[in-house]
């Protein structure tokens, strides 16, 4: 069977993912895992965290607005290492949306650089 | 979104990944003059933390790990890590399960954010070892 976590292969039997840890069992959604102290959420639950957008939003396109993306990530992370799934579910929203705040900000600042680039070698040739 | 829909939202960004790939291949950055120069740089005349990775990329594509690594350091060791993040997102849009991901803790995520905003910093100091992250000071005799 494949887990509904991370979608790694599992032995049918495998009441936890070999991955990442997931508890695999039909009943036990929720439960604790004692080894991690990680709550699992319920079987079929994904809430992306969109961390690998954040990370690239803030290092290609805007800075300021990409670093809240990664904090509500981090959130989305550990909202679900406590269980909530409606906080998780909130921050990841979040995360999506300061994600194209960012991508947004950093095409509008390399359009107006790109356009003040154009004008210094138009200008430039003026003079000429 | 339905299937079909995103089938062809990942195919697209599949081609226009590869076609930017292969312009980048191409086109040195440093000198072509057809990418944008960075915003941050441009504007603040500070380098940002993702300075030289579009040049480090153009010399990873070309094999040379040395360079590249001289360009921005950052993007050479987050490269692997994104790019199967990405495809384990484009998995997901198509499957509806992406690839194996270990969860990562709330601090792991949190002290990542902290190493990129310190790499922005550390490479903009002129102190010694310091200005060697800078983009391509590595390079220089």
């Amino acid at each position: 069977m494949f887990c509904t976590q991370c979608g790694a292969t599992n032995a049918d039997s495998a009441t936890i993912c070999v991955q990442c840890g997931r508890n695999l069992q039909p009943g036990a959604a929720g439960v604790p895992l004692q080894a991690t102290g990680v709550v699992m959420p319920p079987a079929g639950t994904t809430i992306q965290n969109y961390l690998v957008f954040a990370i690239l939003a803030t290092v290609f396109c805007c800075l300021p607005a990409g670093i809240p993306a990664i904090v509500y990530a981090a959130q989305v992370n550990g909202k679900l290492q406590t269980g909530d799934l409606a906080g998780a579910q909130k921050a990841s929203n979040n995360a999506k949306m300061w994600c194209w705040i960012s991508f947004g900000l950093g095409l509008a600042v390399t359009a107006v650089s790109a356009l003040l680039f154009m004008a210094r070698i138009l200008g430039g040739l003026h003079h000429y | 979104m339905s299937e079909k829909s995103n089938r062809w939202f990942v195919v697209t960004a599949l081609v226009a990944g590869v076609a930017a790939a292969i312009v980048l291949r191409v086109f040195d950055p440093a000198t072509a003059g057809i990418f944008p120069p960075c915003p941050v740089r441009y504007l603040t005349g500070w380098f940002c933390p993702g300075c030289g990775s579009l040049r480090a990329m153009h010399r990873l594509l070309q094999g040379n790990l040395r360079e590249a690594w001289a360009m921005n350091p950052l993007t050479v060791i987050l490269l692997p890590f994104l790019t199967y993040g990405l495809a384990s997102h484009a998995l997901y849009e198509l499957r509806g399960r992406g690839l194996p991901q270990p969860f990562l803790r709330k601090r792991w995520i949190e002290a990542l954010c902290l190493v990129i905003i310190l790499f922005g910093i550390v490479r903009n100091l002129p102190l010694h070892p310091f200005d060697l992250l800078a983009p391509g000071a590595m390079l220089r005799p």
